[in-house]
């Protein structure tokens, strides 16, 4: 089956560092892919480079089979690759109330209005935010607004959506409670995601498949069962032994 | 003993700093208002009830909403495409697009005049006609503020945190996410920029006198040292021009409730490409840069050898006495402006109402402030100031002190507080934290703000021409009184001392921050 997203050896530099170095992954059909890897291992970049916010020095990126950046150049801009995200500062427009921050992405993209408010109120009434709807960011709480921006990406029903460490800067109730409610969004939706993590305790939550990136480059990818029979790196064996105590296990 | 002077370190330079704000500003304004209320009332009450002055004040308003509407119009766009996208040397056309704002506005007049006037190099009856009376006082006035809206509207769509443009680019296309969540987000930048546009426009003096078109600060002007003498008049005169004053300082302290515009640096942000619309963007861009240039050109041709040759005769020692007097202003700006500025980014109370009151400076019409300092420094015990550059200096500083507070206060907002906290922890008084910490790491801040505080030092018209010394006059000042008897050839020589003055200035700065942005 041909994945709904796919690097293909992947270059780039970046102030003359190279922050991705020959990265190549896939992402299948309505398969959660968590990214795990240590600070400035290129995660972010790598999910830039998937939405087309930043062109691979070399190598290609695929979009159900399509090659939308190749070459150095950006062949599909980000607003026409029907991907959404969740950035780690959230990025909620603060000008926009709830709901002007969820219409914003489907007036784009041509959805009428009585459609547009259905969809706002059913993805809304999921998070528990019906009630929130004219309220703008600055007047929620910390977890309301991790979950106007999750619902802000699925009211788009993209093709997949990537999340950049959503849940860092939470206290530990509050990140278990949300990341409960993220793997239930997805799997009901049987939505594509990339998650990306330093955290191997969200990995193994929430991917069916875990993708180890280091130095800007894959070094192992697989279940999270496949990962702990036998570890590629000593980050790999450093981060499953911390969760293994974290967890008593 | 030693303990409590330390601790009472910041109010003392808060004092000081206050103090200088307060004697340059406030006290000029109350002066007036008493000498309003005791002497002036009487007569001049009379011109007051006189329908012509209302009429005068209703044009002048009429000309700087126009002369802010253009200013915005054009200002905003060009601030988009200078900002954010992929404009062939966007940055070469924003540096033309943006040097009149730092020339006296009636220079780019005298500029175009020597261009479209009946004797200009391409003029005609028809140009002549058409670059006349008010038309034309808004024109240039539009092409000499738009520079305000550009600079100030760019430098916050480049503050505008990265992730909130990304979260929309993924799922709109450029023009949208620039109309719906970009302009939204800098509203704060652009009403700031509406509000000094219209303050400068309804100030502007030397544009509507050359132009021959009569404003109501050009009648407080001729009450003063015109024609028609009356102080007692314009005291009375410049009451309605403290209410539009205070209501525009109203106005500002609302925009400023809602956050400081940050200002930002555009590296490694990606651009948008304007594709098919590259050659339309860069013939705008082109345009904006031309017409910057073109009243510049029209003087260099018009003063010719004949004008640089009889400059020495002409020039005296108006070209010392700017750069002095606005060397002295400028520094006295920045001194003021590191404590008041690291008092408004803290949150100091007393900083916000020492703020306000700077910014009240740089709003009132400088005919008002002129008045004020008149009233305040024209006595035989302070002939020491009033008949020296030392008045000139306090009406720079009147004038645009806000400047250099609002620069520093911007630039050690952008800064973590953490690294005067650390300093304090480890027991460092507030001089020392003040000298040793925050004017290092924001010394690009401080060089800024007395290059910015210099520059318009050395434009400045409408304050000085009220009340300069005799034969201490400022270069604005020699060209504005030559220019309407003095031989054009000179008066258009001069000007261009002006601008070479001013670009030489704001290279000198370039490179210095340049400089030091590597290190």
């Amino acid at each position: 089956m041909i994945p709904r997203i796919a690097l293909e050896d992947v270059w780039l530099r970046q102030a003359g560092a190279e922050v991705l170095s020959g990265l190549s992954l896939d992402v299948a059909e309505g398969e959660v892919l968590a990214v795990l890897g240590p600070s400035a291992a290129g995660k972010t970049t790598a999910l830039r480079v998937m939405l087309g916010l930043v062109a691979p020095g070399r190598g290609a990126v695929r979009l159900r089979g399509e090659v939308v950046s190749a070459g150095g150049r950006i062949l599909r801009p980000p607003e026409e690759r029907n991907l959404a995200v969740v950035f780690q500062d959230l990025a909620l427009w603060p000008h926009l109330t709830v709901q002007g921050n969820l219409a914003f992405g489907l007036a784009a993209r041509g959805v009428g209005r009585a459609e547009r408010e259905a969809r706002i109120a059913a993805v809304l009434g999921r998070v528990g935010l019906a009630a929130r709807a004219r309220r703008r960011p600055g007047e929620l709480s910390g977890g309301e607004r991790q979950r106007v921006a999750i619902a802000r990406a699925l009211v788009l029903e993209p093709d997949a959506v990537l999340l950049d460490e959503p849940l860092t800067n939470l206290d530990v109730g509050l990140r278990g409670e949300l990341l409960g409610l993220f793997a239930e969004l997805l799997r009901e939706r049987r939505a594509t995601a990339v998650y990306v993590t330093h955290d191997p305790r969200e990995a193994a939550r929430l991917g069916d498949r875990i993708a180890v990136l280091e130095r800007g480059r894959i070094v192992q990818v697989g279940t999270f069962d496949a990962l702990r029979a036998s570890p590629a790196t000593a980050f790999v064996r450093a981060v499953l032994e911390e969760l293994a105590r974290g967890t008593g296990g | 003993m030693r303990a409590a002077l330390r601790r009472r370190q910041e109010p003392i330079a808060f004092a000081a700093a206050g103090s200088i704000v307060l004697v340059a500003t406030l006290l000029p304004l109350g002066v007036l208002a008493g000498e309003l209320v005791l002497a002036g009332w009487q007569r001049g009450v009379g011109s007051l009830g006189d329908p012509a002055a209302w009429a005068l004040l209703a044009a002048s308003l009429r000309i700087a909403t126009a002369v802010t509407a253009l200013a915005l119009l054009a200002g905003v766009p060009l601030a988009v495409l200078f900002a954010r996208t992929d404009l062939p040397a966007r940055r070469s056309a924003f540096v033309l697009h943006a040097f009149p704002l730092f020339l006296p506005p009636f220079l780019l007049a005298l500029g175009w005049f020597f261009l479209l006037g009946r004797q200009g190099l391409v003029g005609s009856e028809t140009s002549a006609r058409l670059f006349s009376g008010v038309p034309a006082v808004v024109a240039v006035l539009a092409l000499a503020f738009t520079p305000v809206v550009t600079s100030l509207v760019a430098l916050a769509l480049d503050g505008v945190d990265r992730s909130l443009e990304e979260a929309a680019r993924v799922v709109a296309a450029p023009w949208r996410v620039t109309v719906g969540i970009l302009l939204p987000l800098v509203a704060p930048a652009v009403a700031l920029a509406a509000l000094v546009v219209f303050a400068l426009a309804l100030t502007e003096l030397g544009v509507p006198m050359f132009l021959r078109v009569p404003v109501y600060p050009a009648a407080v002007f001729a009450r003063l040292g015109g024609v028609a003498y009356a102080p007692g008049e314009a005291f009375a005169l410049v009451l309605p021009l403290v209410a539009v004053a205070l209501a525009v300082l109203a106005c500002e302290r609302l925009v400023a409730r809602r956050g400081v515009p940050t200002l930002g640096l555009a590296i490694g942000r990606p651009l948008v490409p304007l594709g098919r619309w590259r050659t339309a963007g860069a013939l705008v861009a082109g345009l904006a840069a031309a017409l910057a240039v073109a009243p510049i050109a029209a003087l260099a041709a018009r003063a010719g050898r004949e004008g640089w040759d009889a400059v020495p005769v002409w020039v005296g020692g108006s070209v010392g006495n700017s750069l002095l007097a606005a060397g002295a202003g400028a520094t006295i700006i920045a001194a003021v402006g590191v404590v008041l500025g690291r008092a408004i980014a803290r949150g100091r109370p007393w900083g916000a109402a020492l703020d306000a009151v700077a910014v009240l400076g740089f709003v009132t019409p400088a005919a008002v402030l002129g008045v004020g300092l008149i009233a305040v420094w024209n006595r035989p015990a302070t002939r020491a100031v009033y008949g020296t550059l030392a008045i000139v200096v306090l009406g720079y500083v009147a004038r645009y002190a806000a400047i250099g507070a609002r620069t520093i206060a911007v630039a050690i907002a952008q800064g973590s507080p953490h690294l005067e906290e650390a300093a304090q922890a480890v027991g460092g008084s507030y001089v020392r934290r003040l000298l040793g910490i925050v004017v290092p790491v924001h010394a690009r801040g401080v060089v800024a703000a007395w290059l910015l505080a210099l520059v318009f030092c050395v434009r400045d018209l409408e304050t000085t021409v009220l009340f300069y010394p005799p034969g201490r006059e400022t270069l604005p000042v020699r060209i504005f009184t030559l220019e309407a008897n003095g031989p054009p050839a000179v008066v258009a020589a001069l000007a261009l001392i002006q601008v070479v003055v001013t670009a030489s200035i704001l290279l000198i700065g370039v490179v210095c921050l340049g400089r030091s942005r590597r290190r």
